[in-house]
């Protein structure tokens, strides 16, 4: 193993759920690591392109975590992967993914990660391992929290290994189930701010 | 209605009245910052204020639309895919079972006809790649039908015209 860099590609990494999954990914991969300076997390809302492509010059491997948005990688990745294609690491560093994702099915987020593979082929870089999220908007809020964490700790087992793998997990439930406590989780989201059931079930558009 | 975006200008289509045609790169519009406002402070509306607030209610609206988009990565370019993000008030925080799969209820939303129109695509893999995003969109944007047409840049133009002529047909 060796140095690893994690970019957050959430449009709002400070309090998003891709910092908490990179804040797991970090202990698991920690306490296998020998160097203290092993782990550097970016977040390409918050540094400086120039200053995350400098640190990836440096690492053994390129960890993104991130969040399905319409159905892709959200544009504030987008653009930060244009800028790394043209400032590729002559160290090849290989490239790897948390991505989570709303909806049930941690399959939907498969097409942004072959997003990621062209990425990594059109700047040659190699990719290596990911581990798909479904339900990852409200999975570390459940008592099953621990069931994402295991799965994290695999992946950052796999990357110390040099191992490849592709891994998913979501909620262990019926989809119906999912839908009802999704609306329970939005429901309880809302009441925060005095908006009702039927304020978030408006029609509207714009006020229209 | 009928709508054409595109991330470049477009030449004169002489299109209907029917029809909008928003030039999305002449606009400002910010990315989304993922702050859910939109469904559960001011539902339907965005917290931002800037132009994307005069497009999504035309993607709602709209039974037939036209995507003009570069492609990187198999994904829209930036310009295209800023606005998507963007549109997310047209959604309901509430998910439901749609085709098998758990998405999101619609606003005031009409299914769609869509045409997207994708230039600068590099390889049969990035095509193959673009394809299945649309595919997924079908589900979360209601595009009841689709077709994904790859083009040049300098062609793309001329194939939108194409396309919205036969809107004014049927
Ligand atoms: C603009 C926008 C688009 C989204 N698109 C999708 C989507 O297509 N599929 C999905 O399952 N979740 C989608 N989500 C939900 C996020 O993937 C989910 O909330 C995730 O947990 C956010 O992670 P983060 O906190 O790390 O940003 C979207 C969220 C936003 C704000």
């Amino acid at each position: 193993m060796g140095k690893i860099v994690i970019v957050n590609g959430s449009p709002r990494a400070p309090k998003s759920n891709s910092k908490q999954y990179a804040a797991i990914f970090k202990e698991f991969y920690q306490a296998g690591a020998s160097e203290a300076d092993a782990i550097r997390e970016y977040a390409v809302i918050q540094d400086e392109y120039a200053a995350i492509a400098q640190a990836v010059k440096d690492c053994s491997d390129l960890l993104f975590v991130y969040p399905l948005y319409a159905d892709g990688i959200p544009v504030v990745l987008l653009d930060f992967l244009k800028y790394l294609e043209k400032h590729v690491p002559a160290n090849k560093p290989q490239v790897s993914a948390i991505v989570n994702c709303g909806f049930f099915e941690p399959e939907q987020t498969k097409v942004s990660l072959s997003m990621l593979r062209l990425f990594c082929r059109q700047a040659g870089l190699p990719f290596s391992s990911c581990l798909s999220i479904g339900s990852g908007e409200a999975f570390l809020t459940t008592p099953l929290a621990f069931m994402v964490k295991r799965k994290i700790k695999q992946l950052a087992k796999a990357l110390q290994k040099g191992r490849k793998r592709e891994m998913q997990v979501t909620l262990p439930l019926p989809k119906k189930s999912f839908v009802k406590a999704s609306t329970g989780f939005w429901l309880t989201y809302a009441e925060k701010f005095g908006v009702t059931k039927e304020q978030m079930d408006s029609m509207k558009i714009e006020g229209e | 209605m009928n709508l054409i975006l595109s991330d470049f200008p477009l030449p004169e289509l002489g299109q209907g009245p029917d029809t909008a045609v928003v030039d999305l790169s002449a606009l400002n519009i910010h990315h989304c910052i993922g702050c859910f406002g939109c469904w559960v402070k001011t539902p339907g509306k965005c917290v931002i204020r800037d132009d994307a607030g005069k497009v999504y209610p035309l993607i709602a609206q709209s039974d037939r639309v036209i995507y003009v988009s570069r492609v990187k990565y198999g994904s829209y370019d930036s310009i295209m895919k800023t606005m998507l993000e963007r549109a997310i008030p047209i959604q309901k925080a509430f998910i439901q079972l749609y085709r098998g799969e758990t998405h999101h209820m619609q606003r005031a939303v009409k299914d769609k006809e869509a045409v997207i129109i994708a230039y600068g695509a590099q390889s049969p893999e990035e095509q193959a790649v673009f394809r299945k995003l649309i595919e997924r969109n079908a589900y979360n944007m209601r595009f009841s039908s689709y077709q994904v047409l790859f083009t040049t840049k300098q062609q793309a133009a001329g194939l939108v015209k194409k396309e919205a002529a036969k809107w004014e047909k049927s």
